[in-house]
Parts: C-alpha cells; sequence; structure tokens
C-alpha cells in the first residue's frame, strides 16, 4: 500500500503544481494589464475598430433567404391562423357556466374534490375580475401551442434516442431554444410568418418544445434492459416492440415533460402579447405595465399564476392516473357525459340569452386604483428609507463592482481618495488570506480569492478583457477540458468581435451580483425551511407565486421605490432567481440519508456542524443543480430587466427589436444563451468531476 | 400642410371634374371584408381607434380591432394582415416605418390633429428646489445640479431619458449646451410613468423627458421646461411638438375608396382626447361606451367626415 501510495504522489503533485502555475501566470497576465492600462487603453476597452459587422452580415445573409421562403412560412401561417380563430372563437362564444362544469369535472377526475373546487373558484376570479374573454384567448393559445410542442418534441425525442450521431447536435439545438430570450428571435419571425398572433404561437412552441423532448429520451433511455428483452422473446415486431414496450414503459416521464412544455407555452403569452393580433391576459398586463397600474397588473398577472397552477396540477393528475378513490368513481365515459353536458349547456344559454348577458361589466380590475394609491402612500411615507438601501447598496456594492475599488474610492463617491499605500496595504491582505486559505484548504481556495481580490479592484467593466478571456479559458480548462475551454474563449472572443463588450460585462456583473446574493440569501431561506415545516408552509406560496406571476408584475412596485437604474434591476433579477436555491436546499437537506445525520449527531455534533459537516456537502449534488438554475434564471430575466432601464445585453435585444434590426438581436440573443449555456456546462463539468474524486 | 390640404382639394375636385376617377371612387368597396384597425398600447390611441371605428361602422363598413405591438404593427401594416392605424407617433417609430414607407407598403393619409406636446418636464414642487424653473437656465444652478444627483451619476444630475430603444436626443442635447447633467435611459413607459408618479408622492427631484397628451399629466401637476436654443433644427439636436398621423395598408383605398376618404378627413381633439382617457383608465369606464357617448355628442364634428367620404 505504501508503495502504490509513493508512486501516486509524485504524479499527484506536479499535477496540481501545473494547474497552480497556470493560474499564477494567468494573474501575473493580468496584473501586468492592469500596470499597463494607462498606457495601452485597448486592454481594458475593446477596440471599436476591431469590431467585426457580425450583425450587418446576417442582415445581408436574412434579406436574401427571406424573399425565397418567405412564401412557405406564410402559408403555413395562414394554415395555423384558421384553427387558432376558430378555437378562440368557440372558447369567448362558451358561457362561462359550461366551462366552468367542463373545468370542473376534469380538475375532480385529475385530482379529485379539492382540485375541482380550486378550478371552480380560479375561472369564478377570471370572472369576477373582468378578464373572463382575455383568459379564453390565452387558452386558446395554450390549447393550440401545447399539441404543436408535444407532437414535435415527441417525434424529435424518438429520434434522438433512436440515433445516437443525432443526439449531440439535437441536444445543442435544445439549449438554444430554451436560453436564446423569446425577444430576440420575434423579428425574424415576424419577417416569415407575417404579423398577427401565429407568430406568439410559434415562439410558445419554440420554447415549450425542448421539455418535452429531454424527457422523451430520458424515458426511452430509461427502459430497463429486462422489460425490452421480455418484448422481444414475446415475439414483437419492430413496431410493437416501440409502441406497447417501450412507450408505455416510458409513459410516466413522458407525461413529466408533456407537464413541462404546458407550463412553458404558458409562460410565453406575455411575449407573444408583445406582437400583439390577440386580445390576450398577456396584452393586459403589458397594458398595465405601460401605465404602472400596480393594481390592474396584480390582478391580470394573478390570472396567469392560476391558469398555471390549474393546467399544472390538471396535467399532473393526469400524469400519476388520477388515484383519489372518489375520482376513481368519474370513469372515462361519465367524464364524456358531464362534458357533453357541458355543451349542451352552453348552446342552451347562448338561445336564451342574450349576448354577454351573463359577464360583469369591467369588474374588479375598473376599482383597483386604490392599490396604487396604496402604493404610492408607502412611497411617500417612506421614500428616505428606500432611497436610503438603494444609496447604501449601490455605494458599497454596486458601483465597486462596476467600476472597481479603485475607481470607486474618490472624493465624490467615497469621500477619500485611492493611496499607493492603500493600495499596497490592499494587495497585502489579499496575499495574506490567499496564504492562509490555500495552507488551510489547499490552493485552489488561495487562487480564488486572488482572482476575486483583482476583480474588486478593477471592477467588471474596468477589467482588462485579455486578462478575462484568459481566466475563463483555464477555468473551463481545468474543470473540464479543451473543448469546453476553446467554446468559452471562442464565445467570449466573438461577442467582443460583435461589439458588444461592455454590455457583456454588465451583464456578467448583474447576473454574477444577483446569483451570489440569491445563492447566499436564498440558500439560508432554503436551510431554514427545511428545519421548520412553518418557514417552509410560509415560503411554498411565494416561491410560487414568484414563478408563476409575470415578473412585469413586480417591475412596478420596484420602480416606485427605488427608481430606474441597476439597483432596482438587480432586485427584478433576484425576485425570479432566488426561488431555485430556496427549492433546492430546502429539497437537498431534507432529503439527507436520516441514518447518517444520525449517526453524526450521535458522535455528538453540535446542529451547526452536523449541517455544514454533514447535511450540505450530502445535499451537495442538488445544491449544486439548485445554483445552475439560479445562473439560468437570472440570465433568463435580463432581457425583463432591460425594462426598468439597464445596459446589459438585454437592453440590445430590446433596442434590435425597437429597430427591427434581425441581426443584431439574434447576436445579443446568441451571447445570452452562450452565456447560459457556458455556466451550465461548468456547473455539470464540476458535479462529474467531483463525482469521480468521490 | 394647409397648403398641401388645399392642393389636395383642389386636385380632386379637378381629377372630379376631369372625370379621371371612375364613378365609384367613393363606393364602400369590399364592406363585407372588416377594416382590421390596429389597437396600439396606449389608451390614448384606444380612443383614437374606436372613435375611427365606430364611424366607419357608421358609413356601413365591419370593424375588426386588433391588438398591436408600437413597432411589430408595421409588418401588419406592410402587407395588409391591419388595414389602418390612425395614431402613428412619428417620433416613436423605429428604422422599421421609414423603411417600409419607402418600400410603398404603407401609405400616409396625413395628420390626426392631435395637438401633442413633447419636452423635459420637472414635477410642480421641482419649482422650489430649482428657482428660476422653467426656463432651463434654472437647472444649471449648482444646488438643482445638487439636488438632481444620485450615486449612479455623481457628480452630475440625473436625467431620466425616453427608453434606449426611443433614441436619446436628451443627451445629445445636454452634450450641446454642456449641461452637468447625465441621461439616465429608462427601459419602459411604465418607467416613466412610475418615477413620475412616485416623485409627486415622495417629493424627491425629477427631471425627465416626457410627452402630451398623455393621461399621466391629467393626473400629475408638472411644469416644461423652457428649453435651450436649438444648435440646429435637425430632429437629433431640436424638439418640436411630434406630428402624429394616421397609416393605411398601401391597397387600403383601392379595396375601400369611402372609408379611405373618411379615414383622410378623420381629426381627434387633445382635450377630447384627454378626457376619455382619464375617464377608462382611472373612472373604470367601458372605453367603447365612453367613445360612444363622444360620438354622440358631436355629431357636428364628425358629420363632416362622413359626408366626404360618401360624396
Amino acid at each position: 500500500m505504501t508503495n502504490a501510495a509513493a508512486a501516486i504522489r509524485p504524479a499527484w503533485r506536479s499535477r496540481v503544481d501545473l494547474g497552480l502555475l497556470a493560474w499564477c501566470g494567468a494573474i501575473a497576465v493580468a496584473l501586468l494589464c492592469l500596470a499597463l492600462k494607462t498606457r495601452l487603453p485597448w486592454l481594458v476597452t475593446f477596440p471599436k475598430d476591431w469590431t467585426l459587422p457580425i450583425a450587418a452580415g446576417i442582415n445581408a445573409i436574412s434579406d436574401a433567404v427571406v424573399p425565397l421562403v418567405q412564401p412557405t412560412f406564410r402559408a403555413f401561417s395562414a394554415l395555423l391562423d384558421w384553427p387558432m380563430r376558430a378555437i378562440r372563437a368557440r372558447l369567448v362564444w362558451l358561457p362561462w357556466p359550461a366551462v366552468m362544469l367542463a373545468v370542473a369535472a376534469l380538475a375532480f377526475k385529475a385530482g379529485g374534490m379539492r382540485l375541482a373546487v380550486f378550478g371552480v373558484l380560479a375561472l369564478a376570479y377570471m370572472l369576477v375580475a373582468g378578464y373572463w374573454p382575455q383568459s379564453m384567448s390565452t387558452l386558446s393559445l395554450v390549447i393550440l401551442a401545447v399539441p404543436i410542442s408535444t407532437a414535435v418534441g415527441f417525434g424529435l425525442g424518438v429520434q434522438g434516442y433512436r440515433h445516437n450521431r443525432v443526439k449531440p447536435a439535437l441536444t445543442a439545438l435544445l439549449d438554444l431554444m430554451q436560453t436564446v430570450p423569446a425577444f430576440a428571435y420575434l423579428i425574424p419571425l415576424l419577417l416569415l410568418f407575417g404579423f398577427g398572433p401565429v407568430v406568439g404561437l410559434i415562439a410558445s412552441a419554440i420554447f415549450a418544445t425542448p421539455p418535452m423532448v429531454r424527457n422523451t429520451m430520458l424515458g426511452l433511455e430509461r427502459v430497463p434492459e429486462a422489460i425490452r428483452e421480455a418484448g422481444l422473446m414475446s415475439g414483437c415486431t419492430g413496431r410493437q416492440q416501440f409502441w406497447r414496450v417501450e412507450i408505455p414503459t416510458a409513459q410516466p416521464q413522458i407525461l413529466v415533460g408533456f407537464n413541462q412544455t404546458t407550463m412553458a407555452a404558458l409562460s410565453m403569452v406575455i411575449v407573444a402579447a408583445i406582437i400583439g393580433g390577440f386580445e390576450d391576459i398577456g396584452w393586459e398586463v403589458l397594458s398595465s405595465m405601460r401605465k404602472a397600474e400596480f393594481g390592474q397588473s396584480i390582478l391580470s398577472g394573478l390570472v396567469i399564476a392560476l391558469l398555471a397552477i390549474l393546467i399544472d396540477r390538471i396535467t399532473l393528475g393526469f400524469a400519476r392516473g388520477g388515484n383519489d378513490s372518489p375520482a376513481r368513481r368519474l370513469t372515462g365515459r361519465r367524464l364524456l357525459v358531464v362534458l357533453a353536458l357541458s355543451v349542451f349547456l352552453a348552446v342552451a344559454l347562448r338561445l336564451f340569452l342574450p349576448e354577454g348577458a351573463l359577464l360583469p361589466g369591467s369588474g374588479l380590475r375598473g376599482q383597483a386604483g386604490f392599490v396604487n394609491q396604496w402604493l404610492l402612500g408607502v412611497v411617500r411615507d417612506y421614500g428616505w428609507l428606500f432611497d436610503g438601501i438603494r444609496n447604501g447598496v449601490l455605494y458599497s456594492l454596486l458601483l465597486p463592482l462596476r467600476i472597481g475599488i479603485a475607481g470607486a474610492a474618490t472624493p465624490a463617491i467615497w469621500g477619500f481618495s485611492w493611496t499607493p499605500a492603500l493600495g499596497l496595504a490592499y494587495t497585502a491582505a489579499f496575499l495574506a488570506g490567499a496564504l492562509w486559505l490555500a495552507g488551510r484548504f489547499g490552493w485552489r481556495w488561495g487562487v480564488a480569492l486572488l482572482v476575486t481580490g483583482l476583480f474588486l479592484y478593477a471592477g467588471f467593466v474596468g477589467f482588462p478583457w485579455p486578462a478575462f478571456v484568459l481566466f475563463a479559458g483555464l477555468l473551463a480548462y481545468r474543470v473540464s477540458g479543451a473543448g469546453l475551454a476553446l467554446f468559452a474563449v471562442a464565445g467570449f472572443l466573438l461577442i467582443m468581435l460583435a461589439g458588444l463588450a461592455t454590455p457583456l460585462a454588465m451583464s456578467l456583473y448583474l447576473c454574477g451580483l444577483a446569483v451570489v446574493l440569491c445563492v447566499l440569501i436564498g440558500g439560508a431561506l432554503g436551510v431554514w425551511a427545511a428545519h421548520s415545516d412553518t418557514v417552509s408552509h410560509i415560503l411554498r406560496p411565494i416561491c410560487d407565486a414568484l414563478q408563476t406571476m409575470p415578473q412585469f408584475v413586480f417591475l412596478i412596485p420596484a420602480l416606485m421605490f427605488f427608481k430606474v437604474g441597476e439597483f432596482t434591476a438587480l432586485i427584478a433579477i433576484m425576485l425570479y432567481a432566488i426561488v431555485p436555491p430556496i427549492r433546492y436546499v430546502e429539497h437537498g437537506l431534507r432529503h439527507v440519508r436520516a441514518d447518517v445525520v444520525e449517526a453524526v449527531e450521535q458522535m455528538g455534533a453540535t446542529p451547526t456542524q452536523t449541517l455544514l459537516n454533514a447535511k450540505l456537502p450530502l445535499a451537495l449534488p442538488v445544491v449544486m443543480l439548485g445554483i445552475n438554475q439560479t445562473i439560468m434564471a437570472a440570465l433568463s430575466m435580463l432581457a425583463i430587466a432591460a425594462l426598468v432601464g439597464t445596459r446589459e445585453l438585454g437592453q440590445q435585444v430590446y433596442v434590435a427589436l425597437g429597430k427591427a434590426d434581425a441581426g443584431m438581436g439574434l447576436v445579443a440573443g446568441l451571447s445570452i444563451a452562450f452565456l447560459a449555456i457556458l455556466a451550465d456546462r461548468l456547473a455539470q463539468a464540476w458535479v462529474k468531476r467531483r463525482e469521480v474524486v468521490a | 400642410m394647409l397648403k398641401s390640404t388645399m392642393l389636395q382639394s383642389a386636385g380632386l375636385a379637378l381629377a372630379i371634374l376631369a372625370g379621371v376617377l371612375p364613378a365609384g371612387a367613393a363606393d364602400l368597396g369590399a364592406k363585407d371584408e372588416p377594416i382590421r384597425l390596429a389597437m396600439l398600447e396606449w389608451t390614448g390611441a384606444h380612443i383614437s381607434t374606436h372613435i375611427a371605428g365606430q364611424l366607419l361602422q357608421k358609413l356601413g363598413y365591419k370593424v375588426e380591432y386588433v391588438t398591436a405591438g408600437n413597432f411589430p404593427q408595421f409588418s401588419g401594416l406592410a402587407d395588409g394582415t391591419l388595414s389602418a392605424s390612425v395614431e402613428i407617433w412619428l417620433n416613436n417609430v423605429g428604422d422599421i416605418f421609414p423603411k417600409v414607407l419607402a418600400e410603398k407598403k404603407i401609405e400616409d393619409i396625413g395628420k390626426l390633429g392631435l395637438e401633442t406636446k413633447e419636452g423635459w418636464i420637472y414635477p410642480k414642487f421641482m419649482e422650489q428646489v430649482c428657482p428660476g424653473l422653467p426656463d432651463w437656465t434654472a437647472l444649471e444652478k449648482p444646488e438643482c445640479v445638487q439636488a438632481l444627483s444620485t450615486p449612479e451619476t455623481a457628480p452630475n444630475g440625473r436625467f431620466l431619458d425616453y427608453p434606449a430603444d426611443w433614441g436619446s436626443r436628451a443627451a445629445t442635447i445636454i452634450a450641446d449646451n454642456n449641461m452637468p447633467y447625465t441621461a439616465v435611459p429608462s427601459g419602459s413607459e411604465g418607467a416613466l410613468v412610475a418615477e413620475l408618479e412616485a416623485s409627486e408622492a415622495a417629493k424627491t427631484p425629477l427631471l425627465m423627458m416626457f410627452w402630451g397628451p398623455h393621461y399621466a399629466l391629467a393626473e400629475n401637476d408638472v411644469g416644461w421646461v423652457k428649453m435651450p436654443p436649438c444648435k440646429d433644427e435637425s430632429n437629433e439636436h431640436c424638439i418640436r411638438p411630434p406630428d402624429v398621423d394616421k397609416i393605411v395598408w398601401s391597397g387600403f383605398g383601392q379595396k375601400w375608396p369611402a372609408a379611405y376618404e373618411f379615414l383622410k378627413q378623420l381629426q381627434v381633439n387633445a382635450t377630447d382626447q384627454q378626457k376619455m382617457m382619464l375617464a377608462v383608465d382611472k373612472k373604470g369606464q367601458d372605453l367603447d361606451t365612453v367613445v360612444k357617448a363622444w360620438v354622440e355628442a358631436n355629431e357636428a364634428v364628425w358629420k363632416p367626415w362622413i359626408d366626404a367620404a360618401k360624396e
């Protein structure tokens, strides 16, 4: 054994030294760049002459291609337009008692009495709030987008499962479909499909298809070999083997995909409304946002949240197969009878009642003005407090991160200037800290602290870009390998060459800070929720609301309290991105193996020790997944944060939308997608490495 | 403008005299096919559109209101998916509008006649903070700059600009006059309104770009800055009241001749529009009912337009 250890140690040593050496080299390059930045300003500001007309190139290509393919797409658009109008007309025509009866029956079948009551209450709310026709329009968009996404997704998933060669390309495509903000491809879609609700439908379908593909592939891959063999041995033909053996086995997973596809389609209704052509609930949310009417935006946002929860529970209920005993009494045939009855009721009501007799006038939404009055009252009474919070965070956190400590330490901002003595003390403190960390936990921690120190000193916007690209490439190489390193370096360089260096830095700065804060705050809340059922019960509906309400709704109070600017953008991003850390940390901690925790406790560990040394390390894979989701959520909010006046990539997407500049929108959207995919791959590689080590 | 209308009507008269126009020029045309009017995002446009729609119905047309984003609408108007849009603010049309106009896919059929305003506004209490307002020189005094300064713009004062995608003329004008201000893009109309309302409520200083008629102006007491002299007369360096025009799809005149003539005549008055805006937005009344009441009370206003179309 000693021999083996002796043989391993030198190899291990030399590897560590190589990594350490590379990092020290990169840090030296960064220091050199910082030292030279006054003499060679191009080290900090990416030179304008170097940028390539990438967006213009895309536009030139699309100008040439679009006229050729336009007729095909327009025909397709006309083909979809018809069923869309028909479904909407039917749903709006149906009197609400009939819809309510049908939904109640479906909900009862899916989840029993409680869900049926919830369904009726949710629909009643839409009616009372005065959003009935709009809700039905939205429903018709979902009803048409979901089958399209499901069918296409299932087909692609089967192909991906059968042909291993297709799979990498397919996965890359799915990543893009889920991470490029929809605003970025609205202009190309408008060019191809023409104006109208069909564009919204296509955008929804693009975003909603990937979960179906992924889950179909996953489900089919997970069919146990034994079941497959049993099918073959009983003499199945290829087709029988697929439809009678593999699909039924994979069905639960495929249904999870269906459920996620439905939710994704619903989350796109606001984007669909930006184009217009359809008076739906997303349009109402946008209009109230435009008017800064918080009351109306809550009322209309709640409709979307309720629809999401209702559809989620119903599809999940059917996916599980309706296990409740009362629900089982409602057999398929009886359900059909109830549905037929509701249609009959509908026709009867229509025949005997005048048009629109059953709908309330403008409903609650006409009375929602007091919410704004209340909000403004809060602003009036506590404005000083909000100003104080904002300025405090701006001075102590946002500004130094953006322009660096050296930039913030001026008489105008911090009241003192940056002297060489301070610089020396700063360097010494970080070096000492890094050495201590390196000695105690390993050199990686020391290097991490030094890199953090560099970023804090120079700020995200003032950081020399060659050093940044070097750091990113090195990190990707060390965590994953040459492939990812190449991807990272090429991606960052391309974004800069496209002339988006500053928006890129702003995006990294805003998202990076939001993710760190979300993981800290959300993680703490998650730990608390894992140890207290009361906290868990309070947090759950809040998380549900933050995830299903359109994020536009929260922008209005954030704007009134904190004004246009980076702090408000940070709040907006965090409100959405804080949910994954809460959920995943709680879930991870609650499902740690009980026997291990017990053993640790019996060894006399304090609760804090148990948490830090046993529970958290055990829950780490789940927590990492949560962090991954946090990064995705933060990046997906960039496009929405642009509405409160930021200068990041999301704003570029908006500006491109206004200019109808398809190329610029795509470039900015792809840049956001690149960041998301890179972060995802890094996290995955990191988890895999840890698993190998363990 | 007056001249061009006169010329136009003179031309029209000549054309009729000479019999150049076919006899059915003021025909209803394809009256069974609905005219699709774009309903844009703001209430003012809803009102103008519904006035046009209700009067077109009186003429004997079918009308469909289609919600449309301010920029996406132009792709709809260019290919005829949308038939007309009656309240286009030419200061906010992006780059797509001039493009499709030049390609002759859409047609500009003249002004809506809405009395507009655009410029720099401030809540009225600012006159105590910056004595000398509304004159722009008051903004240059140190105490005024100090009051408007924020951590993000220090030592400059903060100027809340239009969203980045609407273009940034304010920044140019600030630079033209060497004013100690930094223009901060606001991101959306909602952000502008929210800031104005919050500023009024908490009495925090604010200086921003805005336009009228806008219902936010009916609720909040604001002053308009008397602007510094323009460096030159170009749109980039000078703010003038924006034009609001009526735009139709290029095939509109052929398909619905009478409606075309009518829309050319249509005018909307800013005071009326602002009153209706308040009724809809703040009193929670139904849009269609509010406009119907206006139509019933103002026959004298719109009768000549319908007569002109029927001629």
